[in-house]
């Protein structure tokens, strides 16, 4: 007995230090779940190169602290990559268009930009690329220039050209210099697939300096073997920004050069629509690209993708771009309604026309779109 | 004869020796707080007594100015033997008529003459004349803040422009004059301006609050049918309160009446699903009128009713039936009769169960409009699905309520359709059951 009730008080004394222990992790882990409860997940999705990374990169450059000489460096070798990889694809494509198009002669380089194709499209199949310097500057610089290249990169449509393509061929003298750092606006333009998901934590910071939300951002691949990983980040999401570039709607998937692009945001945007866990979610649909859009919808007709079959242009110019962005926006709409049911109808759907590269628009678009959702959750709270 | 009763007054301090002026203006007198004025104003001739009082219709009048017998300010006051003061043509009348008393003190009168008030009428007309000249200089102090505003609108942003538009919605409501010199500055044009795609709700709702009490001209109208400031109007529609949801509505009215324009291009689908939503909110009724009000408008053009429907519009709006008023009704009515002109609204309207009985209920209960809207949907329903709809019609009670339209004094149209209406129903049944369905008394039958 006597040595029984001795255990007993030792065991009381490290039971109280324990308890004292314990009591305080789980004060702590209390603290982390409401403050976590009050970070508000903001899901960027969308098929493949439709923006969802520049919008992350935006913000990241607006509400944190950008990106600081390390990290700009380390977009050298990226932007390398994507000059390579795209002097590639015009060439091979050159070549394809000759042996196959009636008019093949268009496509066919002079004889010394033929070699320093061969050389290049050596070059952009490899693994690991070489820095770019004057030399391979001026060479690609050159091909570019090329008639025939330049007649491929008309149809670029039909093979896989970035968007990026003009803004990096324009610039190579700055970019091959020996210690060129990138610019923001050369980070933003760089191209690489997303794989996996990448987060950032920022609080945008109103008028008057009042601390705002707390929001999280997620950004992820768009491609279709990323996309099972999207599941996991699923619950508990507060808003979905979904990127559908506007401008794609003649051109095919990197992944399926079957598939039409529009067709598959459509898809796409319709799945996410349905996801039981987004009962509640808002959802911002950023029609993205605009600026590549505006200019080629006077010259490609929207009716080559079959969603948009029964648009019908009405006038020239600016008006008519304006028409056709109304277009898509109904279509957009439309099958919003459509794959929302009844008792969901009374979630925030808003359209916002972006153009990712440029940061003023993405300032006061996200300024737009956290205004919603403050007004979301005043709304929710009963306050409104 | 109404009896004068004087109402009482403030004890006039006997010991002051008081001017006119000084009487007037401390508001002596009673009646309104007083208004700074000058003297040299009542030098002024120039402003007319009957023009003031009737500017100035709502104010209100010292007791003492006011006529005995009519109950309005007098023009030309006349005192009897008695001491009574009455406007002149009505006490003169009151004697053509024969009578030989003082009104008010029914005082048989020994002396008939009439000795014109000139003190009083100097201070009707002072006091007046002081009231007019201050609500004149509101008014121009209103039109100056007013034309401020305005300037400062063309710099300002953020909060600032929120402020300004928010004290320009106030005095825009508050004075009639304000509108006025909103117009005449180009106002309209500044504020439309202020409405683009990145404007933000804060600044969307305050725009809009200003223009719906304006008088919109054709082109500011066509400016703001754009389909990017259309898209923010329903945007702020479907995010605001209940006043914003209010004055978004009634603006796109406002834009909608008078204009050639296709409702296909200004009735979006969450133009449509937000009405929806603002006429379900029965807390707010003011919302379900004015809601109700513009679907009917946009449902008038027949290429929009099959997307409305397709949004799930007609089981929402039948669920809304019950207890509304009859304005409402007929309004709702109307909108589901023009959708039930489509194959899907008709479709729909059969799918839902509470269609029909919901509708019999209304046949003679509102008004004639309501029968006959609420016949001319159940003649569609049961023209597309006889076999399904016609015996939940005679469940519903269908058959008496149409007698009682065929024995009623309404047009005979309406007794036409309904006898059409009955004899389509009663095809599947005998004429036993039939009568035994009807559940109707022996004298009818």
């Amino acid at each position: 007995m006597g040595l029984l009730c001795s255990k007993n008080r030792q065991h009381t004394e490290a039971d109280t230090e324990e308890n004292a222990q314990t009591a305080e992790i789980e004060r702590r882990i209390e603290q982390e779940t409401k403050a976590e409860k009050h970070i508000q997940k903001l899901l960027l999705l969308g098929a493949g190169e439709s923006g969802k990374s520049t919008i992350f990169k935006q913000i990241k450059l607006l509400f944190q602290t950008g990106f600081d000489e390390t990290e700009l460096k380390s977009y050298v070798s990226v932007i390398d990559a994507n000059i390579y990889q795209t002097i590639k694809i015009l060439y091979d494509g050159s070549k394809e268009f000759a042996q196959n198009d009636v008019d093949s002669s268009k496509y066919v380089l002079s004889g010394e930009n033929q070699v320093i194709g061969e050389k290049l499209s050596e070059i952009g199949s490899r693994l690991d690329y070489p820095r770019l310097n004057r030399e391979l500057a001026e060479e690609i610089g050159n091909l570019w220039k090329d008639s025939a290249i330049q007649e491929t990169y008309a149809r670029g449509n039909e093979l896989q050209v970035p968007d990026c393509t003009h803004y990096f061929m324009e610039s190579l003298q700055r970019l091959s210099d020996a210690d060129y750092v990138p610019t923001k606006e050369d980070v933003l333009y760089a191209r690489v697939r997303t794989t996996g998901v990448v987060e950032i934590q920022f609080s945008p910071v109103g008028e008057n300096k009042k601390s705002g939300e707390v929001y999280r951002l997620f950004d992820v691949g768009g491609q279709r073997n990323e996309r099972r990983k999207w599941i996991h980040l699923f619950e508990g999401v507060t808003a979905v920004i979904f990127c559908a570039a506007i401008n794609e709607y003649d051109q095919t998937l990197f992944e399926d050069e079957q598939k039409n692009r529009m067709m598959e945001t459509k898809e796409l945007f319709d799945w996410v629509l349905k996801q039981p866990c987004f009962e509640k979610t808002s959802f911002m649909l950023f029609l993205n690209k605009f600026d590549i859009f505006e200019k080629k919808v006077l010259n490609v007709p929207l009716n080559v993708c079959e969603w948009f079959k029964d648009y019908q242009p009405v006038s020239t110019g600016k008006q008519e771009t304006e028409h056709a962005y109304e277009f898509i926006k109904k279509k957009f709409e439309e099958l919003y309604f459509q794959s929302t049911a009844p008792d969901r109808v009374d979630r925030v759907f808003k359209v916002y026309r972006t153009t990712a590269l440029d940061q003023k628009v993405v300032k006061k678009t996200f300024k737009l779109v956290d205004e919603t959702l403050r007004r979301r959750n005043l709304f929710e709270a009963g306050l409104l | 004869m109404p009896m004068y009763q004087p109402s009482s007054r403030r004890e006039v301090d006997s010991s002051q020796v008081l001017d006119l002026e000084t009487a007037v203006k401390d508001g002596v007198l009673g009646g309104g707080g007083g208004g700074v004025i000058t003297t040299a104003a009542f030098a002024s001739d120039k402003l007319d007594l009957k023009i003031m009082i009737e500017e100035l219709e709502s104010m209100d009048v010292p007791t003492v100015f006011i006529c005995p017998i009519s109950l309005e300010p007098m023009h030309d006051p006349v005192t009897l033997c008695t001491g009574q003061t009455y406007e002149r043509s009505n006490i003169l009348k009151w004697f053509s008529l024969g009578h030989c008393t003082c009104p008010t003190t029914m005082q048989e009168l020994w002396d008939d003459s009439v000795t014109p008030n000139k003190t009083l009428q100097q201070l009707i007309y002072s006091w007046f004349s002081q009231k007019y000249l201050a609500m004149k200089k509101r008014s121009e102090d209103v039109q100056g803040r007013v034309k401020e505003i305005l300037e400062n609108l063309k710099k300002i942003k953020g909060q600032a422009r929120v402020q300004a538009l928010k004290e320009l919605r106030q005095v825009v409501q508050a004075h009639g004059s304000a509108k006025k010199t909103v117009v005449e500055n180009g106002g309209i044009g500044l504020i439309s301006s202020l409405l683009g795609p990145f404007t933000t709700h804060a600044v969307g709702s305050e725009v809009i609050g200003v223009l719906v009490s304006l008088n919109l001209n054709l082109n500011s109208k066509s400016d703001l049918l754009q389909p990017a400031k259309m898209s923010l109007i329903v945007d702020i529609l479907n995010e605001g309160s209940i006043e914003t949801k209010i004055n978004c509505t009634r603006l796109i009215g406002m834009l909608m009446e008078g204009t050639d324009f296709a409702s296909e291009n200004i009735a979006s689908l969450s133009l449509l699903v937000g009405l929806l939503r603002l006429v379900k909110d029965k807390k707010h009724p003011n919302g379900v009128l004015v809601g109700l009000s513009l679907l009917e408008t946009i449902c008038s053009h027949e290429s929009v009713r099959s997307s409305f429907v397709n949004v799930g519009a007609v089981p929402q709006l039948v669920e809304l039936i019950p207890g509304l008023t009859n304005e409402c009704l007929e309004l709702v009515l109307h909108v589901l009769e023009l959708l039930s002109s489509t194959p899907e609204g008709r479709l729909a309207l059969k799918d839902c169960p509470n269609t029909i009985p919901n509708i019999v209920k209304l046949l003679m209960k509102a008004s004639e409009n309501c029968t006959q809207l609420a016949l001319s949907i159940l003649w569609a329903i049961c023209k597309f699905a006889p076999e399904e709809c016609a015996s939940l019609a005679v469940d519903a009670g269908v058959a008496a309520k149409l007698l009682l339209v065929i024995q009623s004094g309404c047009n005979p149209m309406l007794k036409q359709r309904s006898a059409e209406l009955l004899k389509l129903c009663s095809l599947n049944y005998t004429t036993t059951i039939f009568i035994s369905k009807c559940k109707l008394t022996r004298t009818i039958q």
